[in-house]
């Protein structure tokens, strides 16, 4: 079947109906419309009511008439049949009035009049419209009949058993002369209800109206390749009556008269629609058309389903996002009554369009969905920090408002030029003045927010939506919020305006640029929250804070799989599970693999428990890092749900407190969370929180919580592939086998490595034939100083079995996690041995100081086929072991040092870890340094005028000419110079800033420092004739340089 | 293993063969003690969280048990080899004898990594592996302790699952109990406590006042603690200390010229003994790379924290002032840098006689416990004060008498006294 024909051609007239009334405001006409609708609605309800009589009848509908006409208030309505006069509530006659006969049988027989008792604007007639016109005169024609079949009545019902005239018919008749338009939506929508009947009469009336091929049956369809015939409007009326008259036959009259009554109830959500289908509507229009369809009395709201769909869908599209994916989730789960409360929340410019983010977006979702999905038990315990949210297009705003138009071009300099205008920038966005009405919000939200600590979070439209990692890019700030509210007001303007000028700062430019995201309007919409917790002492914080990932890429065990998930937790707020912070550790765990404690022993887990913690001071009025343990001590009475955050040590052991604490001041407290993982089920929780999300969104979540000691807050929600690091990169398909170095399929995580320079690597064999533990502590002592000397994230690890080995150290080289904390990656090798595989250790050792630190973690199984290990690539070039420690000549068989350069024509190692199809490769990228180096030569020329600078020519010459210069290179440059003192001093700043431009760059490429770059010789006219030194490299055949083309001038 | 390289349990054996031949042990003796006694082997089937069985390799060896029930702790590593466990076994036996404690050595271990591994899933490997042995052990028989990764908690399940099969109550049959749970009290301080009463006992026969004496100590652990509050308390004085940096990633030394301030020094350490060092500077401490702590100008070098700190690159940096160095930790010394120590004419007080006060105590635990009678701390210590100080006679008077060093008298002693055991047995 083709409902979509049917469709079509009604969405035609639907559409044709909408372009009319195009400079009018559409929706107050509609409010009109539905006025008139209302009103043929209950007088056909009323003149269809035989237990009333003629002058009860009367009286309902004298009473029923003022509301329909424009203005209501001022209206009052008088019937007079024969004699009797029927009036509304104080009814008298003025100067503003409208009036139509009622006949019967052709003959006057009475009035209705509308008065208005004060004086309107001129209109159509008098200050009375068009529409009420033909209103009032329907309506008299209508109590005409009415009248006559009740007199007649007698006689009329022994003749007729059943009254032919349904009320719908009423309805249909009077549509057809007061408002065609909504008679052809019911139409259509009987069409639709018709198709359900399969019976032949239908089908070919269906087969009229929409020709569709269905067989060869159909005789007006023209095949797939003509347009179908059009219908004129006259003709489509003889389809309705058709259409009403099949419906007739095949249905019961109460049916239709449902149907009718439903329908016309359902079309009264009409203006909503059509609001929520205008593009950039303007926030209040929008606002005031939802808050209108809020008043309704309940009865009123119902709402078709497609007609609910589409209000949805496009209500999302306004709010919150255009992205597809997140529509289509967000339909089912956004409803139109979500709007009330979300409205009053939101804060933006009038007349703007603007939206709230990614990341509003993200979280409000997410809390639609756990409290759809979720049990009641769950939902109860889980809630959303009281959220405020400020619309994208406020900051333009508020950028045209204080003529800062320029900003918006920043985007377009060099990012080194933005790195230094950055603070001047964040000035002058502080210094702006708001625009009332939006003070007028911010001053709404903190008398709601009486003076609790808020968090101002950026959401910006790039941000947590198109698959780069924002996070952490933006700011988020918190606020104690004290003092006057004028204090308090400023604060929060303060806050908001480091978050705009952050759209603004080199970093997320760069990370835009790099992603071909820069020339998107990037806006900034804001999020004003409530920090979740409670006050304790002087300082103000959740029980305890955290986030939690479905998708671990921290694996301690190969017991837990990717999917087990992983939450990082801490006391005090969030911050310090969010970020990594070196010395300092979250409590880890696995949520759906509670029982697998990243650390088993008692001296681990003290080791790896938070020391500190962050909260918000509010007499100092600011955010602090504070010791946790002396806190929790001092304050174990206050803090809420404090057995649930600590263990007890005693003599050697961690007890979990089984009641209460009593004696918090002689116990020593160590954070663990034992108690929470062990006796409640948050982790059960959590992981039905994670599985329901990751679930419905579709894609791997991250979601930030925290909690008072009661409920848990969910206060972020994004994809998780959005998240620092764990970003998804798929391994390149075209990378040559050539290139490739080792492949691995087990156990992998999500990581990214680059421009890797040096692989160190103990060999296997080499290691295990040492003849004593000296030997093998000597390995590690030489990982260790490897460790310092190597450039710092520049170089892999690549050994036996388990690094960190301790008791049995044959098994791997007994390094402690100081010999290797400036790694990239850990990688083992589990090589087979008299049949058996050694057990990798998954960095047990010191998991939690690789994960904080950022450090990879690989095993690789080389005896599996399908992997690549081309173990010979490392025994291929000279081990530069003995350069970096001469002393350790005997060990250069067990430790290999490789130059990935002399491997690779001078290029760089990639590892490229795909933890979702769990396979990584590490593959050799060729160099790419003399290319970077010509291109800054070629940027320097673009920027270099010549009459400015008194340059004739500038040419680039030796490695960077010659395409050999490695990671170390200088950049040489020749510049024909014609100028005197002063443009020589300007041309000499000129290479100097660039210098210390390449020199930052260079050391963000190599991660190494490398001082004086660019080498500039200068040359003149009279040295070419001479033909000195430099000049040698353009006048002589033996020797070459490359002419950089310089800025154009006239 | 039969594959070359490295092997624990060879160097044992040689360093043994090495003391034999010195005490000329006839071959029958020689034989029976370079071996274990006994040896299980057996396989654990766990039922793990997810309903299925994992099965685990795990031993207990028993050394040698002439002088009474073995002793020994029970390790969970994944890394585990019956040669590692034999090597620890016997090096228990030569504790226990040379500390004079009526106890044997044996050690146990379990294949396993405990970071794979739930809570549960590891008291089902302590009760599995307590069935599968318990007719070999027992409070008189072997009693087995906490060692790498297992804990008090993993010594109650193994005595639960004891006295479950007795159907009797035995809290003798394992020691390192918590404190309410049948464990002994001076505990904490036994090891730190058993170096100083050695120190002094030293200090007395070399005739030097303890009150005049200065110490550098490396750590600031529970054994460097305790080693120091007692030194203190006698008078001595303690120059540097020293400490892992876990922000800085290394270690540092703190030094103060006229001795620490213990409490004060205690009142600014987290619990793994990291010393603030901001705080510690403004209490007038100097702050010194970790390795300066053997460079200072004292008496008696107290290694307290991780073996192989004196080596032989650094051993020529200690001052010639000092003339005494004694073992808190274990393994402190490379043989290499007591190569040069032993030129040098250096006192060593070898690490398994210092630091015995750890292995008394688990033996007065035992005693304690069988006799479900215990003692007030005071008595513990007291206890363990004449204990260790007749240990370091034994020791010293050998050293003496034979113009050995006192590692090697200590072996002496320890292999004689098993060895003569053995014979009154009339095992050989």
């Amino acid at each position: 079947m083709d409902d979509e024909k049917i469709m079509e051609s009604l969405r035609d007239e639907v559409r044709k109906e909408q372009s009319v009334p195009s400079e009018k405001d559409q929706t107050d006409e509609l409010e009109e419309r539905i006025k008139e609708l209302n009103c043929f609605y209950r007088i056909s309800e009323i003149v269809n009511d035989d237990s009333l009589s003629l002058d009860e009848a009367m009286r309902d509908i004298v009473e029923i008439l003022p509301p329909s006409w424009q203005y209501e208030e001022i209206a009052s309505a008088r019937i007079k049949i024969g004699d009797k006069e029927y009036t509304s509530e104080d009814f008298e006659e003025t100067d503003w009035m409208q009036m139509s006969d009622v006949k019967a049988k052709g003959e006057k027989i009475g009035k209705i009049e509308v008065a208005y008792n004060e004086e309107r604007p001129e209109r159509d007639e008098g200050p009375f419209l068009k529409e009420e016109r033909r209103l009032i005169d329907t309506l008299a024609e209508l109590l005409g009949r009415f009248v006559q079949e009740k007199t007649s009545l007698v006689e009329k019902s022994a003749e007729e058993p059943a009254r032919e005239r349904q009320d719908w018919e009423v309805i249909i008749d009077l549509l057809m002369k007061t408002d065609p338009r909504t008679l052809l939506r019911m139409t259509r929508k009987m069409v639709y209800h018709l198709y359900r009947y399969e019976n032949e009469k239908i089908q070919a009336l269906l087969n009229d109206v929409c020709p569709v091929n269905n067989g060869g049956g159909a005789p007006k369809w023209c095949g797939i390749n003509m347009p179908n015939p059009k219908h004129d409007l006259d003709s489509l009326r003889t389809v309705q009556k058709e259409v009403f008259n099949v419906a007739k036959e095949n249905m019961e009259p109460e049916e239709i008269s449902d149907l009718f009554h439903k329908w016309l109830k359902e079309d009264k959500a009409r203006p909503l629609l059509l609001s929520s289908q205008k593009r950039g509507i303007p926030l209040v229009e929008i606002t005031e058309e939802l808050n209108r369809f809020f008043r309704k009395p309940e009865s009123e709201k119902a709402l078709a389903e497609e007609d609910q769909m589409s209000i949805r869908t496009q209500l999302i599209q306004r709010f919150f996002t255009d992205r597809l994916e997140f529509v289509n989730v967000a339909k089912e789960y956004i409803k139109v009554d979500d709007y009330e409360p979300l409205v009053k929340k939101i804060i933006g410019p009038a007349r703007g369009a603007g939206k709230l983010g990614g990341k509003a977006s993200g979280a409000y979702l997410a809390q639609k969905i756990l409290q759809e999905e979720l049990n009641d038990e769950l939902t109860e315990y889980i809630s959303c920090p009281k959220t405020w949210y400020i619309t994208s297009d406020t900051m333009i705003d508020l950028i045209h408002y204080n003529d800062l138009d320029e900003l918006i071009h920043v985007k377009y300099l060099d990012p080194d030029e933005i790195r230094q205008e950055e603070p001047f920038l964040e000035q002058l966005m502080k210094n702006a003045t708001f625009p009332s009405e939006i003070t007028e919000g911010l001053k709404k939200i903190l008398r709601e927010l009486e003076d609790n600590p808020i968090i101002v979070r950026s959401s910006s439209l790039l941000e947590d939506n198109f698959g780069a990692a924002f996070s952490g890019k933006y700011k988020s700030l918190f606020l104690p919020n004290k003092g006057t509210e004028k204090e308090r007001l400023s604060d929060l303007k303060n806050a908001i305006a480091e978050i705009y000028a952050s759209t603004f700062s080199a970093d997320p430019i760069e990370y835009r640029k790099e992603r071909g995201l820069l020339d998107f309007g990037e806006e900034m919409g804001i999020m004003v929250q409530e920090v979740v917790g409670r006050q304790v002492g002087d300082y103000y914080l959740p029980t305890y804070g955290g986030v939690a990932f479905s998708k671990n890429e921290f694996r301690w065990s190969p017991r837990i799989g990717r999917d087990d998930g992983i939450v990082r937790l801490v006391p005090g707020l969030a911050t310090r599970a969010v970020d990594r912070i070196g010395g300092d550790y979250p409590i880890l765990a696995s949520p759906n693999r509670p029982n697998l404690r990243v650390n088993s022993t008692v001296e681990e887990r003290v080791k790896y428990s938070p020391r500190y913690m962050d909260v918000i001071n509010l007499r100092e009025k600011r955010l602090e890092t504070i010791d946790a343990v002396k806190f929790l001590k001092d304050h174990a009475d206050e803090y809420p749900d404090l057995e649930n955050v600590v263990s007890l040590y005693k003599s050697g052991d961690l007890k979990t407190p089984s009641g209460l604490i009593l004696n918090p001041e002689k116990e020593d407290m160590v954070v663990t969370f034992s108690k929470l993982f062990e006796k409640t089920d948050f982790l059960k929780k959590i992981n039905n929180i994670l599985s329901v999300l990751e679930d419905k969104i579709g894609y791997p979540v991250d979601v930030e919580f925290a909690s008072d000691g009661e409920k848990l807050y969910i206060v972020q929600c994004r994809p998780q592939s959005q998240t620092l690091d764990q970003e998804r990169v798929k391994i390149p398909r075209d990378i040559k086998d050539k290139r490739k170095l080792f492949s691995a399929n087990r156990y992998v995580t999500t990581g990214y490595i680059d421009n890797i320079e040096y692989i160190v690597y103990v060999v296997p064999e080499g290691y295990t034939s040492l003849k004593s533990r000296k030997k093998m502590q000597q390995v590690a002592q030489i990982v260790g100083e490897l460790n310092k000397k190597l450039p710092n994230r520049k170089f892999i690890l690549i050994g036996p079995g388990r690094w960190g080995s301790r008791g049995d150290i044959k098994l791997g080289v007994p390094v402690k996690y100081r010999d290797i904390h400036n790694t990239a990656l850990l990688a083992e090798v589990a090589k087979e041995r008299g049949g058996y595989e050694p057990e990798l250790s998954f960095g047990t050792h010191f998991f939690q100081d690789l994960v904080e630190s950022g450090i990879k973690y690989l095993p690789l199984y080389p005896e599996e086929e399908e992997n690549i290990w081309k173990e010979e690539m490392f025994f291929r070039s000279e081990n530069k072991l003995t350069e970096f420690l001469p002393r350790y000549e005997e060990f250069e068989d067990v430790v290999r040092v490789i130059d990935v350069g002399d491997i690779s024509k001078g290029g760089t190692l990639t590892v490229c870890m795909d933890g979702e199809a769990n396979c990584a490769m590490a593959y050799l990228e060729p160099s790419d340094h003399w290319q970077w180096r010509m291109k800054k030569a070629k940027q320097m020329g673009r920027q270099l005028d010549p009459d400015t600078y008194g340059i004739k020519e500038l040419y680039v010459v030796g490695s960077t000419k010659e395409a050999t210069a490695g990671p170390e290179s200088d950049i040489d440059l020749i510049v024909h110079f014609e100028g005197g003192e002063e443009k020589r001093d300007r041309l000499k700043n000129f290479f100097d800033r660039w210098d210390q431009r390449i020199i930052r760059e260079n050391e963000r490429r190599i991660g190494k420092r490398m001082d004086n770059i660019l080498d500039v010789h200068f040359i003149t006219d009279e040295d070419l004739k001479k033909g000195t030194s430099w000049s040698s490299h353009i006048t002589s055949r033996h020797k070459s340089a490359k002419k950089i083309p310089l800025s154009e001038s006239d | 293993m039969t594959e070359d390289g490295y092997n624990p349990y060879e160097m044992a054996q040689e360093q043994f063969d090495r003391i034999a031949e010195k005490l000329n042990l006839d071959e029958g003796l020689k034989d029976l003690l370079r071996e274990p006694i006994r040896e299980y082997h057996f396989n654990l089937p766990v039922k793990m969280d997810d309903g299925s069985t994992k099965v685990f390799r795990a031993f207990r060896v028993q050394h040698n048990d002439a002088l009474g029930p073995c002793k020994g702790g029970i390790r969970f590593h994944p890394e585990e080899t019956v040669d590692t466990v034999r090597a620890l076994a016997m090096w228990m036996t030569w504790k226990t004898a040379v500390a004079d404690i009526p106890l044997g050595g044996g050690k146990g271990g379990v294949i396993c990594d405990p970071h794979d591994l739930s809570d549960r899933e590891e008291e089902n490997i302590c009760r599995e592996y307590i069935r599968a042995i318990n007719q070999n052990i027992g409070p008189l028989r072997d009693v087995p302790a906490p060692d790498v990764m297992t804990s008090a908690q993993h010594m109650l399940w193994m005595m639960d699952e004891y006295e479950t099969i007795q159907g009797e109550k035995y809290p003798g049959v394992i020691t390192g109990k918590p404190q309410d749970m049948g464990g002994s009290k001076g505990r904490t301080e036994a090891t730190g406590y058993g170096v100083i009463y050695v120190l002094r006992e030293l200090l007395k026969e070399l005739d030097r006042d303890i009150k005049d004496t200065v110490a550098s100590i490396q750590g600031f652990g529970n054994v460097a603690q305790y080693a120091a509050e007692l030194f203190i308390e006698y008078g001595g004085t303690v120059v540097s200390v020293s400490c892992w940096d876990q922000e800085d990633k290394k270690a540092y030394s703190y030094y103060k010229e006229d001795g620490i301030d213990l409490e004060e020094l205690r009142s600014i350490t987290d619990r793994f003994g990291s010393i603030d060092k901001e705080k510690a500077k403004e209490k007038g401490y100097e702050r010194l790379p970790g390795e300066d702590w053997l460079k200072h100008e004292v008496d008696v070098l107290i290694p307290a924290a991780l073996e192989n700190a004196i080596t032989e690159d650094n051993v020529g940096e200690i001052p010639s002032a000092v003339d005494m160095i004694v073992s808190g930790a274990n393994g402190p010394i490379t043989p290499e840098a007591d190569e040069v120590l032993e030129d040098r004419d250096m006192i060593v007080v070898p690490d398994f006689l210092a630091n015995a006060g750890g292995v008394t105590c688990s033996y007065f635990e035992q005693v304690q416990s069988n006799q479900n009678y215990y003692w007030p701390k005071e008595e513990v210590l007291g206890k363990l004060d004449n204990s260790m100080t007749s240990a370091f006679y034994e020791v010293w008077d050998l050293a003496q008498r034979k113009n050995v060093r006192m590692r090697d008298a200590a072996y002496m002693i320890a292999i004689q006294r098993v060895a003569e055991a053995c014979e009154a047995r009339g095992w050989v």
